[in-house]
């Protein structure tokens, strides 16, 4: 008599990504303007407003929402600047459509720098690579950002603008 | 050696025949209808697929039912599609939803294969631009996903749709949104703390479906309401806060009973006060009864909800985000857009509560499809 024992294996119930790359658009060597894209989070626009001053380039101001995607609109008027800072993802939301619009951004050919707490960075990183921009731009600033007073979100501000000048130089 | 039984009812495999046989003196095989004489299927030891399944972050903490390939097979042989359909990419990790996948997450979350059209649709429904997937999957805030259902489909499956509906005891209501959300863990990539950063959470996040009691909803029920005809079955998605009972057992009026519920739901710190958007109210049928033998239609409650729920702005403006000024009327924001924003569904036992839910605002809008 043959016996054939067969254990019945489980299934994985991951679903495999759908993804395709997208390629990171190169910041150009000279910016004409800079559209600073505030999803209104309490901040942001601190956040922006002191880049902003410290960098001295022309500039837009685009808004858009937190927890949502940007409207056509709203990324008609950010895709005018050379290059589009956006602020900020400090919650789950916030950060999923700072990401995304970014890489909404990068598919229309404008390079884009996102900005996020360090308390999402690590998921702001995971995004993008899970929709294929692994190489996305991402600078980390460190959490909170809601709650605290003008001078506390400036003094935080201007610990990223390095990173954030590195970045343009490089390019 | 006794010959082999083989005829239409046994081809002489059965373990009673087998047993039977004098396998020491004679190794001839018994049967050439097969390979072997005899298949034996070992199930997995269901305590140890769960843990292994939890450890890898696969479930929702709860034991699960171990996929095989067997269980999986017959969710989809009921689809009646193919394995490989894709039915949707969800955000935010774009994983695939095939019928497969969400087969496998079905099984683990103890349904029976019966409910595959349901959940389906249900993912082919928040897979909806509209219903901004991404955002209710990953936000800080407790949103958790409803599932409503509609016509024939809800009695077929046995949806409970009466007295204790949102809660404990019946296995539609209980697994079908639990199967939405293992495909929100295992394919959307919503692992709390990783995918889904809700602060705190929300335990509707388990589950929370339920059907409409459509017999006791004297205006017409939602998928009519939405464009539907009654013997159509419909699932309808709302991404929504966990709902909010609102006690009213002496008012005798529309108004009355329609104050107690704005009172209820105008509250500062709800996603809507600071974006208005939907909201779902469920209502006990005693409610509605009262309501419309006042001689109140489902507009009428709708437009007196909507023009009626108000936080005063300086309250709505302590949100999540900058409080457009576009919402305040007269130093108030109202809770919904528009009328239709106030989404009414009957439902429940005997009892005067209703219960209500704020939306995600206007970050989510409801999604309802057809079978």
């Amino acid at each position: 008599m043959r016996v054939n024992v067969v254990a019945k294996d489980v299934m994985d119930p991951l679903g495999e990504s759908a993804a395709a790359k997208i390629e990171i658009t190169a910041i150009p060597p000279k910016i004409n303007k800079i559209t600073y894209f505030d999803n209104t989070k309490p901040n942001a626009d601190i956040i922006l407003n002191t880049i902003k001053e410290n960098l001295k380039i022309d500039s837009i101001d685009a808004q858009k929402p937190a927890g949502a995607p940007a409207t056509k609109e709203q990324i008609e008027k950010a895709k005018k600047g050379d290059l589009v800072i956006l602020a900020l993802g400090d919650c789950g939301s916030c950060t999923t459509w700072v990401i995304l619009d970014a890489i909404r951004l990068e598919k229309k050919g404008i390079p884009t720098i996102s900005i996020c707490s360090h308390k999402f960075v690590e998921y702001a990183h995971s995004l993008a690579k899970a929709q294929g921009a692994e190489n996305l731009r991402i600078v980390e600033i460190n959490h909170p950002i809601a709650g605290l007073k003008e001078d506390e979100v400036k003094l935080k501000s201007e610990e990223i603008i390095p990173s954030i000048k590195k970045l343009i130089d490089t390019n | 050696m006794k010959s082999p039984k083989i005829n239409k009812d046994n081809c002489g495999c059965s373990i009673e025949d087998l047993l039977n046989e004098n396998i020491e003196k004679d190794e001839t095989r018994l049967c050439s209808a097969s390979t072997n004489d005899i298949e034996v299927f070992v199930d997995p030891d269901v305590e140890k697929v769960s843990y292994q399944f939890y450890m890898k972050k696969q479930t929702d903490g709860l034991p699960i039912i171990p996929p095989t390939g067997e269980r999986v097979r017959k969710f989809i042989e009921f689809s009646g599609l193919n394995k490989n359909d894709l039915i949707a990419v969800l955000s935010p990790r774009s994983g695939k939803a095939t019928v497969e996948k969400i087969a496998i997450n079905s099984v683990m979350a103890g349904c029976i294969p019966q409910f595959m059209p349901v959940i389906l649709q249900a993912i082919k429904a928040i897979s909806h631009e509209k219903f901004n997937l991404p955002g209710v999957n990953a936000t800080t805030h407790p949103v958790a996903i409803c599932t409503i259902l509609n016509g024939p489909i809800a009695n077929e499956i046995g949806i409970n749709s009466g007295a204790g509906c949102l809660g404990p005891g019946n296995i539609a209501n209980a697994t079908i949104g639990r199967a939405i959300r293992l495909c929100l863990i295992n394919i959307a990539g919503a692992i709390p703390g990783i995918g889904d950063h809700a602060t705190l959470g929300s335990p509707s996040k388990y589950s929370f479906c339920f059907g409409e009691a459509e017999d006791e909803n004297p205006w017409g029920s939602l998928h009519v309401e939405r464009g539907f005809s009654e013997n159509e079955s419909t699932v309808t998605m709302m991404a929504l806060d966990s709902p909010h009972n609102v006690n009213d057992h002496r008012s005798k009026t529309a108004e009355d009973i329609m104050d107690t519920i704005i009172n209820t739901a105008s509250v500062a710190g709800c996603n809507n006060s600071h974006v208005p958007g939907e909201m779902l109210i469920i209502m006990s049928p005693e409610h509605a009864k009262t309501i419309a033998d006042d001689g109140w239609s489902k507009e009428d409650v709708k437009k007196y909800f909507h023009e009626n729920a108000l936080v005063p702005a300086r309250l709505a403006d302590r949100g999540g985000r900058k409080l457009d000024s576009k919402w305040i009327h007269e130093g108030n924001v109202p809770i919904t857009r528009k009328p239709d924003d106030v989404v009414i569904v009957v439902a429940g036992g005997p009892g005067r509560h209703t219960m209500i839910a704020h939306g995600f605002g206007s970050g989510s809008q409801s999604v309802t499809v057809s079978f």
